[in-house]
């Protein structure tokens, strides 16, 4: 049997621009503010038949850019697809910054030239390397809720269900299913081939 | 809110006006969102904005402020044009819906065009959208009821689903969506100046009623007014108290209010700092004799004021600090249970009543009945060695026993209890419950007749027995008018009904007509004068055992014969945008005694065009991180960092105009003479000569920074100007809410 591998998918159909996963990340990982390991974007805003929006953070791809491009080779790739890294060997270069296609790493701000410090990102509600669900893994990486069996805090207060989280065939069984209701084509319909080429 | 969020996934299409669900209700939009997946449902979005929920929509019109009405006839002229209207539902269920077409007759595609600024083609093809995808649901707030013709628009809306008869099924009705959690139950209670609890009127045989079901004397009662006369008269409204504080003062509006102003105000929970004139409400703040405010936040009442004494915060306890019923905006109940005492030295709202009640000396009498009961007969009686009540459970048992005009004789503490404990045993669509909780809807909501009854998940559905929520339209207006029966039509009645057709409300004096049957003496001596103050329930139980709604089986009215406006009627706003149209559709004379206030509508109108000096349309709304004055939210640092400061959406046409450069600073003034400083934003979810200001913010006035009133500490993390300062004068006719939405506006460079 193959392992799941864990996935985002954010349905722009159905995404509102809300907040509600940046605010809930932000809450339960007790994050610094201006550090946002998810945010929401829209584009082509006001402009009827155009506008979209879309929840974005570290997408924990198969083949990881950012683990690539490590100098100190701090990250590690668990074995249901969950992109984590060591902040205790991160040094702050920002090089995983250059690479991720999402611009999901972070860095925190505090002092007056802006000090990189340790990067930091969405974790999918996983933890780190520490001990797990110990106060030192949250005061770094925020909750582990995935240890605890809970679905990460994003996902779950999603208002409109937008936001899906899961291994990565239940999610596209979700998506598989909503796009048929909806006729399988249309604006607010997902990424398919029309979209992408265009009908061509 | 005759449906639910729930039924709107029956819905096959969906008509949104005056309200942006997709930023005010986030979790009730996936409600839409579903419809359109399950149903392929069709969304029109009418607003002047691109707003969210427009971006999810198959049809947008972006329309003039303040032009529902004539949009709706619009769409009523197209309708009864090609025959598409419910003929038969209008003939059975419908008064005066001829009145109605005579004035659709007017608003051709083309004159809707000219007034509301949405195309012909557009309102064509909308109107056909909505007419030939049945049921369709129509959905508003604040958009349509924030206008000098708020009434006229909340009555136009419903005439709509009632011509093409999507009133009374599922996946139809009028969803108008409450915009905080517990407003439903907060009107329910009757925390309105013009009725008592649960609707009922102010008048003697009410108030005697309530004295009844208190258990204290209507004599005591009346001693606390001036005079009996007074317990008649509705009182000032949230929207103008500050007219009785400030009247007497030039340029200010007369009162009638027994000879005195307002001295003191009592604020517990609520965002008075953003209705609208805000300036008003500043200088009415600082003319009390004494200002209290009772708030988990320090409320900015108390920043915005310049007085310097006499003013008291309470720290009151949030939610979560507390428990009861919350009514849901469905008119569902749930049970909300305490997860802490209270923090520190703050109370609960009833505490800090409760030791008001006690100063003031009435504390004993007005808490007595949640130590009595109901006997068999309907009359109360202390409960024998019950020294004290349980709070909320004794309240609660009071509303349910007390307020049988919404029906609400069937929520008892233990049914919402188990209803909220078992929430997963309902279906989140039709709300009906499953397995033990089978026969019943979730939260049961109102009109719930009985102990026994389900509650009724869709207002006017005679599609189904009383038992299973069915009823008809209220009889509330009499049983004919200048000859015409207002009683609905034969085989109009909910199924399993003993009467076929309409009937009145139920009375001691016709239930042996309608139920076909003698009563036994011992069965008449419960029956009371009537279903609204039987409090056996006898005569409930016995309309519900055949079949009748307790209300009786009547028409809907299109007409309001009481009303200045019969019908409908377009009414330019006081500031109109279109000063050319303000002759052709004129707003009402100034209103004399309009909750105690001398209210103008013409005077203002007619005094000038002030598109001269005020060329830009202005409106208001709300921000999906933030919700009323913002005062919890502001105290969020993560919401602060996604929305950090007060700003004005504007076109970049015309900020390029003005040369406002995206991220600058800009003034907007109002025609009432004040002003604001905002950040300019560029959008294009505006029209170029229209601008959009939320009312989240505070702790600024006319560019002056107020925030160093805050006590230490307290300061939330962002201030800002409040869009309610530059909101001018301008009140609804009959509810008088404040006109915010359809104003004007001059933009300039900071």
């Amino acid at each position: 049997m193959e392992n799941a591998r864990m996935k985002f998918y954010c349905d722009e159909s159905r995404c509102i621009e809300c907040d509600g996963c940046t605010i809930a990340c932000a809450e339960a990982h007790e994050l610094p503010v201006g550090i946002a390991r998810r945010k929401v974007i829209t584009i082509h805003e006001g402009i009827p038949g155009k506008e979209v929006s879309t929840s974005v953070a570290c997408m924990h791809c198969t083949d990881a850019p950012c683990e690539q491009v490590c100098p100190v080779d701090c990250f590690y790739i668990r074995e249901d697809g969950v992109v984590l890294h060591d902040k205790n060997k991160c040094i702050g270069c920002g090089y995983c910054l250059y690479a991720c296609p999402f611009g999901a790493p972070q860095f925190p701000r505090e002092g007056i030239f802006g000090s990189k410090g340790a990067m930091d990102k969405c974790t999918m509600c996983a933890g780190g390397p520490l001990t797990t669900n110990s106060h030192h893994e949250f005061e770094l990486y925020g909750q582990n809720r995935i240890a605890e069996g809970k679905v990460p805090v994003c996902a779950a207060m999603c208002s409109t269900k937008a936001l899906l989280v899961g291994d990565a065939e239940s999610v596209s069984n979700v998506i598989r299913a909503r796009v048929t209701a909806r006729g399988g084509k249309g604006v607010n319909s997902s990424y398919g081939w029309d979209k992408a080429y265009k009908n061509q | 809110m005759t449906n639910s969020f729930g039924d709107i996934q029956n819905a096959k299409s969906i008509f949104i006006i005056g309200c942006n669900p997709a930023v005010n209700h986030p979790v009730g939009f996936g409600h839409i969102l579903k419809a359109k997946e399950r149903n392929n449902a069709k969304i029109i979005v009418i607003d002047p904005r691109f707003t969210k929920s427009a971006a999810k929509a198959d049809y947008f019109a972006q329309i003039r402020p303040g032009t529902d009405i004539p949009f709706v006839y619009g769409m009523l002229h197209i309708i009864f044009k090609n025959g598409w209207e419910d003929k038969k539902y209008i003939e059975d269920r419908v008064y005066g819906m001829d009145e109605i077409r005579a004035e659709a007759a007017k608003w051709t595609p083309q004159v809707v065009a000219d007034v509301t600024g949405v195309s012909a083609e557009t309102l064509i093809e909308i109107t056909t959208i909505y007419a030939k995808n049945s049921p369709g649901t129509l959905l508003w707030a604040m958009g349509l009821t924030q206008h000098t013709v708020g009434t006229g628009n909340t009555r136009i809306a419903p005439i709509l689903q009632m011509a093409l008869g999507y009133m009374g099924k599922a996946g139809g009705g009028t969803n108008i969506l409450r915009g905080h959690d517990n407003v439903q139950g907060a009107t329910d209670m009757g925390c309105l100046s013009d009725t008592l609890p649960g609707y009922y009127g102010l008048v003697e045989g009410s108030w005697k009623y309530y004295a009844r079901m208190w258990g204290v004397e209507y004599d005591y009662i009346k001693s606390h007014f001036k005079d009996a006369s007074w317990m008649g008269k509705p009182g000032f409204t949230l929207a103008r108290w500050w007219a009785g504080v400030l009247a007497g003062k030039p340029g200010e509006d007369a009162i009638e209010n027994a000879g005195t102003n307002l001295k003191a105000l009592v604020v517990m929970g609520c965002g008075i700092t953003s209705t609208s004139q805000n300036l008003k409400i500043q200088q009415g703040l600082d003319n009390l004799e004494l200002l209290v405010i009772a708030d988990p936040f320090v409320n900015e009442a108390a920043i915005l004021t310049n007085r310097k004494d006499n003013l008291f915060i309470l720290p009151s306890a949030t939610q979560f600090e507390s428990s009861g019923t919350v009514s849901a905006t469905n008119r569902s109940a749930q049970w909300r249970y305490k997860v802490v005492e209270p923090l520190y030295e703050s109370k609960a709202d009833q505490d800090i009543m409760f030791e008001l009640a006690k100063r003031l000396g009435f504390y004993e009498e007005y808490t007595r009945s949640m130590m009595m009961h109901l006997k068999s007969d309907g009359y109360l009686e202390m409960t024998p060695g019950k020294k004290t009540f349980q709070w909320p459970e004794d309240a609660t048992i009071e509303i349910s026993r007390t307020l049988r005009t919404i029906g609400m004789m069937g929520w008892t503490p233990e049914r919402i209890k188990k209803h909220t404990d078992n929430w997963h045993m309902f279906d989140e669509i039709t709300g009906a419950g499953k397995g033990e909780m089978k026969g019943e809807y979730y939260g049961l909501p109102w009109p719930c007749w009985s102990v026994k009854h389900g509650g009724t998940p869709n207002l006017y559905n005679v599609d189904v027995p009383i038992s299973e929520g069915g009823m008809g339209f209220r009889n509330n207006f009499g049983l004919e008018k200048d000859g015409v029966s207002l009683l609905a039509g034969q085989g109009s009645a909910p199924v399993n009904s003993k009467v076929d057709g309409g009937y009145p409300e139920i009375t001691k004096e016709n239930i042996e007509k309608l139920i076909g049957r003698t009563l036994s003496a011992s069965e008449k001596d419960l029956c009371g004068a009537n279903w609204k103050t039987c409090t056996s329930g006898k005569l409930v139980d016995l309309a519900l055992e055949a079949g009748l709604t307790p209300y009786g089986n009547a028409k809907a009215r299109a007409v309001v014969w009481t009303f200045p406006d019969r019908i409908p009627l377009h009414r330019e706003p006081l500031y109109s945008s279109r000063p050319d149209l303000v002759e052709k559709y004129p707003t009402y004379a100034d209103k004399a005694n309009h909750f105690r206030v001398t209210t103008k509508y013409a005077s203002i109108q007619k005094e000038k065009d002030y598109t001269k000096e005020f060329p830009i349309i202005m409106t208001t709304g709300r921000l999906v991180t933030m919700m009323g004055a913002g005062l919890e939210n502001r105290a969020s640092k993560y919401i602060c960092a996604l929305t950090p400061e007060m700003f004005c959406d504007i076109h970049p046409d015309l900020a390029s105009q003005h040369g406002i450069k995206n991220g600058q600073m800009m003034w907007v003034h109002s025609p009432a003479g004040t002003k604001i400083k905002v950040k300019a934003k560029y959008s294009h979810t505006v029209l170029p000569h229209m601008v959009f200001l939320p009312f989240h913010f505070g702790g600024y006035m006319q560019g002056v920074d107020m925030t160093g009133n805050f006590p230490a500490g307290t300061k939330p993390y962002a201030s800002g100007e409040c869009a309610n300062t530059v909101v001018s004068y301008g009140y609804d006719i009959m509810t008088q809410i404040p006109a915010s939405k359809a104003g004007l506006c001059r933009v300039e460079k900071a």
